[in-house]
C-alpha cells in the first residue's frame, strides 16, 4: 500500500494536484457547511454538535486527494481504462453535494430554479447530509484499496517499469 | 302590506345578523400593523414584532425559515448571547423576516407565526419552533403539528385553526419573501444590521463574534 503512495506522489506533479485537491475541497467544504466564513471578517466556528460533520469534510477532502491522483496516474503512466476513476470522482461529487444544498446560496438558486423538484432534491441533500458523506467516504475507501490493488498487479506485470 | 312587513322583516333580520357577525370576530383576530415601518431601507412592516427596545439605537433584521438547519444553529448558539448583551441591554433590537423558501411546510410555518402574534404570542411561537426543528418537510411543521404546538402555548384554538386554515397571512409572508429578494438576500439566516446610518450584511450562522464586532462599531 504504502509503495503504491510512493510510487504516484514521488512525482512532484501528483503531489501538487493532490493539495490543490485537498486544500480547494476543504476550503470549499468548509465555507459552504458554515465552518468558515470570510465576510464580513474570515473567522472559523465549529458550533457543539457539528463535530461529526467537520470531520467527515476533511476525510472526504484528503480521501478524494489521495484517490483521483492515484487514478490519474494510472491512466496516464499506465495507459489504463478510465472506468475506475468513476468510483473517485463519484464519492468526490456525492460528499460534496451533501454539504453543498443546504439553506445557503445554491441550495436557494437550485429551489428558485428547479421549483419543487428542487427543493425536494435540496430537502434530501439536507436531511441526510451526514449519511450521505458517509456513504461517500465509503466510496472513497473502496476505489482507494481497488486502485492500490491495481497499480501493485499493473506495475508488477508491466516490464516497463 | 303584510307582504312589504315580510320583506321588511327578512331585510331587518339580515342587517343585524349581518352586523352581529362582524361584531363577533375578536378584536385579537384584527391585524394592527405599522403599514410604514421601515429599518433603514428595509420595510419591516409585514415583519416580526420588534424583540427588544423600539427605540434601541441599532436593529437587527434577521431573514430566516423556520426549517433551516442553519438558522436553528444560529438560534441555539449566537442568539442567546446576543439577547442578553445586546437586546436585553437596550441597545439593539431585533426583527424577523420570513425567507421562507426550503420546503412545503415552510411558508406555513410563518403563517402560524403571525396567527399566533394575533394572540400576542409572535416570539413565543417563533421560539417553540426553532426548538422544535427536524428535518425539511418530515411533517414537524405541517398544519397539524403547528395547531399542536399553538395548543401547547394555550392559545384560543378556534382563533388560531382559523386563522391557519384560511391562509390569512399567506400575501404577508410573500411579501416578507419579496422583501428579502428585493435586499439581495438569498440564502438564510442573513442579518442586516441597521444603525448609526450604516447597513451591515452577515450572511450565514455565524458566531456571536462577528456579531459582537459589528454591533460595537456602532452603538
Amino acid at each position: 500500500m504504502t509503495s503504491a503512495i510512493n510510487l504516484v506522489f514521488s512525482n512532484s506533479k501528483y503531489l501538487l494536484l493532490s493539495t490543490v485537491i485537498f486544500s480547494s475541497m476543504l476550503v470549499g467544504l468548509l465555507i459552504l457547511s458554515e465552518y468558515v466564513f470570510i465576510n464580513p471578517y474570515v473567522v472559523s466556528h465549529i458550533p457543539s454538535g457539528t463535530e461529526f460533520g467537520f470531520v467527515l469534510i476533511v476525510v472526504i477532502s484528503a480521501l478524494s486527494a489521495l484517490v483521483l491522483p492515484m487514478n490519474i496516474f494510472r491512466i496516464n503512466t499506465l495507459k489504463k481504462s478510465k472506468q475506475k476513476m468513476g468510483g473517485g470522482v463519484f464519492g468526490s461529487v456525492v460528499g460534496a453535494a451533501a454539504g453543498a444544498c443546504s439553506c445557503g446560496q445554491i441550495g436557494f438558486a437550485v429551489i428558485s430554479t428547479f421549483g419543487s423538484v428542487g427543493a425536494t432534491v435540496t430537502a434530501f441533500l439536507t436531511n441526510y447530509e451526514i449519511p450521505i458523506r458517509m456513504i461517500a467516504v465509503g466510496i472513497l475507501a473502496v476505489t482507494y484499496f481497488t486502485t492500490v490493488k491495481s497499480l501493485k498487479t499493473e506495475c508488477a506485470f508491466d516490464p516497463d517499469l | 302590506m303584510n307582504k312589504l312587513g315580510i320583506i321588511m322583516g327578512v331585510i331587518v333580520i339580515v342587517i343585524i345578523a349581518g352586523v352581529a357577525a362582524s361584531l363577533s370576530v375578536s378584536p385579537s383576530e384584527t391585524v394592527n400593523l405599522d403599514m410604514g415601518r421601515t429599518h433603514g431601507t428595509i420595510s419591516t412592516a409585514m415583519g416580526s414584532p420588534i424583540l427588544g427596545d423600539p427605540l434601541a439605537p441599532i436593529t437587527i433584521v434577521e431573514f430566516g425559515d423556520y426549517q433551516c438547519e442553519m438558522c436553528y444553529r444560529w438560534f441555539h448558539t449566537s442568539k442567546p448571547q446576543i439577547v442578553e448583551n445586546y437586546i436585553e441591554t437596550g441597545k439593539a433590537n431585533l426583527v424577523f423576516i420570513d425567507l421562507a423558501f426550503l420546503g412545503r411546510d415552510s411558508s406555513k410555518a410563518a403563517q402560524a407565526t403571525y396567527c399566533a402574534e394575533d394572540q400576542e404570542q409572535y416570539w413565543a411561537f417563533h421560539d417553540m419552533l426553532y426548538n422544535s426543528q427536524e428535518h425539511v418537510d418530515n411533517g414537524w411543521a405541517n398544519s397539524e403539528r403547528l395547531k399542536a404546538f399553538a395548543f401547547s402555548l394555550e392559545l384560543d384554538m378556534e382563533l388560531f385553526d382559523s386563522c391557519l386554515d384560511s391562509g390569512k397571512y399567506s400575501k404577508r409572508v410573500d411579501y416578507n419573501i419579496q422583501q428579502a429578494k428585493k435586499h439581495d438576500v438569498n440564502s438564510t439566516p442573513t442579518f442586516i444590521v441597521v444603525g448609526n446610518n450604516q447597513e451591515k450584511q452577515i450572511s450565514g450562522a455565524q458566531p456571536f463574534s462577528v456579531f459582537k464586532q459589528i454591533l460595537d462599531t456602532m452603538v
